[in-house]
């Protein structure tokens, strides 16, 4: 079976941004590339022991981080994964300056809009990692 | 930078003031340089703020009395609008600012520099900013204030 | 007269996406951080807490933390006790923290059933803040100052070297390592303010201070003592 291609969201709680992250990564693992992708939580990577680090092994991972420190690139890097692609939620809302997102608990209508958005390219870099368009 | 950096602490948050610097109770720092002041938002202001996303500067040429802004900058939380401290006209705008606004946040007294004033009015507006120790305790009560919102 | 820092409380989330428990974790912290105890407070990022977030770490070496998982993995507790110290109280979803049976939702929607567990919990957690900022807390034991465990000797924690970020935290060198302590130049500045002089006369009394806000084995102790004696003379010959 081919291997999946792991979505890691930083989940930040401090911040509308991380909940971006958080969002983008369920819309991408269940609606758009399910078949391709698997989420695999921050924590676990470094706390969760060997099935998470194993998920990770010969994989290929694509970090959402909800600002410019970077939490899951780092974390994913320093368990050992290969980033592919690390996207930070600011630079994609400089591309979308007419969503900015509020809420952190729950997104308003903007974040939710930029959480699409954010997956919209998440799944682009996903077909062009596998040669395959996803079809959800 | 010389000198020394004064921080003062509020839960997990530390803010830095460097004691080379003069401070607008606004938050603007400014380093004379000559007839010439250099300025940038404290570490205070930028945590404050959040994480920058566009940094709006107001021209090159641009006259202003003290007050009157001298960039707009919209964060996530915020739209900030930065008055000068100093009366004079803008004859350096920080051209990284276009394409990576987020010095602000990561370097706010060195590569996160908003704008150099030419200054006419120094004598004056010097008497209206605080030196470090001073801007430390506005820092502190307005850090404090802040967190019991 | 510099202060230290007032005790408020910060709670630490696992936020963990695969399983509804991790979102109720998550809505419950910030249900008590944003409106139930803001005041009292504060939110650390398990993210940034695990990737090297120095102002949050040294936040949990200080202050007293709730740990808040949705399973027994326990991210949450765990990453707390390795990088700062034991949580003062921690609370998994799944093991009793709430009596509702009725299924919870997904992770990414919650149900209606779900959301009232999300209430269940934020309002356990408040209660744990309310204890907590009524207790003397023990931060070396990482427990009540009253408790059989606040008693026992503690081990010295490694906290990783920090870049001065959150609350002040001064890396020294003693006994041939790195050694990260907090506090020490709002400590300097009450006991030179104090008048106490940077000198074998100052030495024990400074140690009974620091001693408050970090752990130091008692091996090492005099090590300790003369670095951070050491520290405070520099400190008292920068500030003239």
């Amino acid at each position: 079976m081919r291997q999946k291609i792991i979505i890691v969201p930083c989940s930040g709680i401090g911040k509308s941004y991380g909940t971006v992250t958080r969002e983008a990564a369920y819309v991408v693992t269940e609606d758009l590339c399910p078949e391709r992708t698997r989420l695999v939580p921050l924590a676990l990577l470094v706390l969760g022991g060997d099935e998470a680090c194993s998920a990770l092994g010969g994989a290929k991972a694509i970090a959402l981080d909800g600002c410019k420190l970077s939490c899951a690139a780092k974390v994913v890097a320093e368990s050992g994964g290969a980033v592919a692609h690390a996207i930070q939620v600011p630079e994609v809302f400089r591309r979308h300056r007419d969503l900015k997102p509020s809420g952190i608990a729950a997104l308003d209508e903007n974040g939710l809009r930029l959480a699409r958005v954010l997956a919209q390219e998440v799944k682009e870099l996903v077909d062009s990692m596998t040669g395959e368009v996803c079809h959800a | 930078m010389a000198g020394q950096i004064l921080q003062v602490t509020i839960d997990k948050f530390t803010f830095l003031v460097p004691t080379s610097l003069v401070y607008s109770d606004a938050g603007v720092w400014v380093e004379l340089e000559s007839n010439r002041a250099r300025l940038g938002l404290s570490d205070f202001a930028q945590q404050s703020s959040g994480d920058a996303a566009f940094a709006n500067m107001k021209p090159v040429g641009t006259k202003l009395e003290r007050g009157d802004e001298i960039a707009d900058i919209e964060t996530v939380k915020v739209n900030v609008s930065v008055p000068s401290p100093v009366k004079g006209a803008i004859v350096e705008i920080n051209p990284s600012l276009a394409d990576a606004p987020e010095l602000i946040n990561q370097d706010p007294y060195g590569k996160g520099w908003l704008a150099v004033v030419e200054l006419s009015d120094w004598e004056s507006d010097r008497t209206q900013l605080l030196n470090a120790p001073a801007y430390l305790a506005l820092v502190k009560d307005q850090a404090e204030a802040e967190m019991k919102k | 007269m510099p202060e230290l820092p007032k005790r408020k409380v910060g709670i630490i989330a696992c936020s963990g996406e695969e399983i509804p428990e991790g979102t109720v974790a998550r809505l419950a912290a910030l249900k008590v951080l944003q409106s139930m105890r803001a005041k009292e407070t504060v939110t650390l990022c398990l993210p940034l807490f695990l990737a090297g977030g120095e102002g949050d770490r040294a936040f949990a070496r200080f202050h007293p933390t709730i740990a808040v998982d949705g399973c027994e993995k326990q991210c949450a507790a765990r990453g707390t006790e390795m990088y700062s110290g034991k949580p003062a109280a921690s609370i998994v979803i799944n093991h009793g923290a709430c009596a509702n049976s009725s299924p919870l939702g997904t992770a990414r929607r919650l149900t209606q059933a779900g959301m009232q567990v999300v209430s269940d919990v934020a309002d356990q957690i408040a209660r744990h803040v309310d204890e907590l900022l009524d207790l003397k807390w023990d931060r070396r034991a990482g427990a009540r100052a009253d408790s059989p465990t606040a008693q026992a000797e503690s081990e010295a924690r490694q906290a990783p070297c920090s870049c001065g970020s959150g609350v002040p935290v001064t890396t020294l060198h003693v006994a041939g390592r790195k050694a990260a302590l907090v506090a020490l130049p709002l400590i300097f500045a009450q006991f030179r303010e104090a008048g106490k002089l940077p000198d074998d006369s100052t030495k024990a009394e400074l140690m009974q201070a620091v001693k408050i806000y970090n752990p130091v084995p008692d091996a090492d102790e005099e090590a300790y003592a003369q670095a951070v004696l050491q520290e405070y003379s520099v400190f008292c010959q920068r500030s003239h």
